[in-house]
């Protein structure tokens, strides 16, 4: 079974490990392809999600609760959906040991609606076998950041979302030509979709180059490796064992294992483990404080000269809107908005162009 | 001017407004303008009126501090309004009387009714909403200017005017800059959150609590009863009393003080006599044949259930005799709207206060509320650990669960106060508005099949009157028809 997921930060190795089939949806095949009716205030991207919940009856999705457009988005499609959408509780905060414990807390609670679906208990051994595959992955993609094209290295990262593989053009095509004359810019935002991909192209053709993709499913998404220390696999892989024998008893599983009746077999320091690895490397506009996002940015502006920053976001993105001035005051570097849900693309063409014109 | 072009815009009222009570023969309560308040404070000082110390005549607000809409509202005629609106307009003073004795200011911001508890309980300590300052536009008609230096910080109008709160902390005109600022975060709105954000990068350090998105308990969790009938389970309710004793150490740093079990008893107890006033007296105004006292009132009177207008023990007092003014009335069936007024139940506060007078000039009145903060009008429990309780009671929030969880309780209260119709007004450029509406109003025609109505209403409503008189006269005339 397919189980969407609309935030980098819900981990896909949690769902794989569950024997389900995890699936970013920024480039889903029909995932907001089409314009839909939205009410006067409602975000594009959140009812895009709505509409691909309702539409997909044989998918799971899993809303999160990081924005206020997405939490409430799920409000309006868990009633007839209710056994297929799950909302992620993501905490805000991120300092407090009651951050981690809400993420493991979810993350316990994602395991059983896995399950509900069909999944089966992950073994431990399996889960930390995916948690390599994909943190293999993450890293080609981190190290391809600095040479890919904007475009192939969108498309690489959504992929990688979408179906754990990592595809990325040949290196030595792109390491010596990094795009002469074109300035280059950070695009930092919101989600890009399939069908908004072809806004790089526009930069492209404007005179710039996309050298940070800092949108939802960009570089931004892909978590360093958070290495598995011998002592926790070896508690993983005893785990294994009590698991085959607690699995049964419901609220009978030994000391230091996720009592979930009927349901995964990790032990807690796993769990707690995965967690802290992906609170621990979260960097989002939604964060309180949100420093991480700055800190990211600012390591990343500086090394790849950023000249300017294109800030994507969604009408009605509080959020990310926010920012626009406070991104100005801390780089030092203009920025401009681009609608992600603009009607007439020609209007963002104007943008782009006028943007790069007072950059050269 | 202003006033004559406004007096000009503004609609004949439809409602019965009862200037008398033909059983009792005396003068009944009405509603006066701000120049019949000159008459009638005249009146009230030469037959003995005493004030507390930030009484005086409801015009020297205007004069003195700008807040020009009151212009345009009505006001109940009784002494006991006067007490309410001098209490409520004079907060800022009484924030700088404060610091000037040398109390610590603590701005609370957003979670609506939860840390102020905890400030009051220790001396020294007076805790406000600084997210109060999203009415200052409407109330200064915005002569202050704040929305449009809000918009020069980068937030424009495609954000609540919640966003008021920005330039008024940098201009500090306001409110005293506080000594501590503590901001909820989690499943709040992304308004507020975002320009809390931004506040702190103006260089206003925020400590910030979790509050999750409340969620019903799975099977085989620990359930637990939270304030409102509602629900979650226990995991959520150790998360968030965790932070909160994170919020008590601040306090605590501050007051130079612990917050312990007793002092914070003592504090839910307080706060809980505040409640209980609160709840008798919506039940003597929401449910009796017409209303006692008006819906603009009434919505002030609820608010200083969240952080009593940075003066508890005040607050008592205020509410003490607004109680005994309702049901004074109430005995001698003396009402300030008629029995025939349509019963309206109001969701969510209003931006320019004008639209609750509106709503009765044109033949409605409020027989229930949901202004966002129900979880500050329920008794904290007395029976459990007292972080325990503000941990449900915070969980409790209409905001942080589902909008059907919202639209239930809104639904049980349309019952209690018998509504015929449902108003849901948005507030302009909130994130939660874009949804919530339709789903509260979805499961309120399910269930009471009463008709609901939501608009916008922006901090100053003038220029939409004739919107908003079409929309809320149509919905008010199809609520009299179906009796």
């Amino acid at each position: 079974m397919e189980v969407f997921y609309t935030s980098p930060w819900v981990p896909p190795e949690w769902i794989k490990a569950h024997g389900l089939e995890p699936r970013g949806i920024w480039l889903a095949r029909d995932f907001a392809c089409e314009p839909l009716p939205l009410a006067s205030g409602v975000c594009a991207f959140a009812n895009a999600v709505v509409r691909m919940a309702e539409r997909h009856a044989e998918s799971a999705v899993i809303f999160t609760t990081h924005c206020d457009q997405l939490r409430r988005g799920f409000d309006t499609v868990v009633g007839a959906a209710a056994p297929r959408v799950f909302l992620f509780n993501l905490p805000v905060t991120w300092q407090t040991p009651v951050a981690e414990r809400i993420y493991a807390d979810e993350l316990r609670r994602l395991g059983r609606f896995l399950m509900g679906l069909g999944g089966h208990a992950p073994e431990a051994m399996a889960l930390i076998e995916i948690i390599g595959q994909y943190s293999q992955g993450r890293q080609r993609l981190i190290e391809a950041a600095p040479w890919c094209p904007a475009r192939a290295y969108a498309e690489a990262v959504g992929r990688f979302h979408l179906d754990g593989a990592v595809h990325l053009p040949q290196e030595n095509r792109y390491r010596s030509a990094p795009g002469a004359g074109s300035i280059p810019l950070a695009l930092v935002g919101g989600p890009l979709s399939r069908a908004q991909m072809a806004s790089l192209d526009a930069i492209e053709k404007a005179g710039g180059r996309v050298v940070l993709n800092a949108t939802e499913a960009g570089e931004r998404s892909l978590w360093p490796d958070f290495p598995l220390d011998d002592a926790q696999i070896g508690t993983a892989e005893r785990s294994v064992y009590a698991a085959e024998t607690s699995v049964d008893q419901p609220g009978q599983a030994s000391a230091g294992m996720v009592s979930l009746p009927g349901s995964c077999s990790v032990n807690d320091a796993l769990l707690a483990r995965l967690a802290r690895g992906c609170l621990a490397n979260c960097v989002d506009v939604f964060q309180r404080p949100n420093t991480r996002l700055y800190d990211w940015l600012r390591e990343r502006l500086t090394a790849r000269q950023v000249r300017g920053i294109v800030l994507w976001h969604y009408v009605g993105c509080d959020l990310w809107r926010a920012e626009a001035q406070p991104m100005r005051e801390a780089f030092g570097l203009p920025v401009v908005l681009l609608d992600a849900d603009e009607a007439a693309p020609n209007r963002n063409t104007g943008r782009l162009e006028a943007f790069l014109e007072s950059l050269r | 001017m202003n006033q004559r072009k406004s007096k000009a815009q503004s609609p004949k009222p439809k409602g019965k407004e009862q200037h008398g009570s033909p059983n009792s023969g005396t003068v009944g309560p009405r509603k006066l303008s701000l120049a019949e308040w000159d008459g009638r404070y005249e009146e009230l000082i030469r037959a003995g009126l005493r004030e507390p110390g930030y009484g005086g005549p409801l015009r020297r607000h205007v004069l003195l501090e700008g807040d020009l809409r009151l212009r345009q509202l009505r006001f109940d005629d009784s002494a006991t309004a006067l007490r309410l609106w001098n209490f409520l307009l004079t907060e800022n003073q009484r924030l700088h009387a404060a610091r000037a004795q040398g109390e610590k200011i603590v701005g609370t911001m957003k979670d609506l009714g939860t840390v102020p508890v905890m400030a009051y309980a220790l001396p020294g300590l007076r805790a406000f909403y600084p997210d109060g300052a999203w009415w200052t536009p409407c109330l200064m008609e915005c002569s202050d200017g704040l929305l449009q230096q809000a918009e020069q910080l980068g937030i424009d109008a495609s954000f609540c005017p919640v966003r008021a709160m920005l330039p008024a902390f940098q201009n500090g005109e306001h409110f005293p800059r506080p000594d501590a600022l503590i901001c909820s975060t989690g499943a709040v709105c992304d308004d507020f959150s975002a320009i809390a954000q931004r506040l702190e990068k103006m260089g206003f350090p925020i400590v910030w609590w979790e509050i999750p998105r409340r969620r019903p308990p799975d099977q085989g969790e620990t359930a637990c009863a939270l304030p409102g009938e509602l629900c979650a389970p226990q995991v959520q309710v150790d998360c968030v009393r965790t932070e909160l004793e994170r919020v008590g150490q601040v306090l605590s740093g501050l007051a130079g003080q612990p917050l312990d079990t007793g002092t914070l008893a003592r504090g839910i107890r307080k706060a809980n006599q505040v409640r209980r006033l609160l709840a008798n007296l919506r039940r003597v105004v929401y449910t009796s044949p017409g209303a006692p006292l008006p819906a603009l009132e009434l919505l002030v009177a609820e608010m200083l259930a969240i952080h009593f207008c940075s003066d508890r023990e005040e607050t008592i007092g205020v509410l003490t005799d607004l109680l005994a003014e309702a049901e004074a009335r109430l005995r001698r069936k003396q009402f300030v709207v008629d029995e025939a007024a349509v019963r309206v139940f109001w969701v969510n506060p209003v931006a320019d206060l004008r639209a609750m007078n509106l709503l009765e000039d044109w033949g409605g009145r409020v027989c229930g509320s949901d202004y966002m903060f129900t979880h500050a009008l329920d008794l904290i429990p007395e029976d459990l650990p007292p972080l325990e309780a503000l941990a449900r009671t915070a969980l409790a929030d209409p905001m942080v669960g589902s909008a059907r969880e919202r639209a239930r309780r809104i639904v049980a209260d349309c019952r209690a106060g018998r509504a015929e119709a449902v108003v849901i007004s948005r507030i302009p450029g909130a994130s939660h508005c874009a949804r919530e509406g339709a789903l509260i109003r979805e499961v309120v025609r399910a269930d009471l099949g009463i008709p609901t109505i939501e608009f916008e209403v922006p901090p100053i409503c003038d220029a939409m009157l004739p919107t908003l008189a079409s929309r809320l006269q149509a919905v008010l005339e199809i609520a009299k028809a179906r009796r």
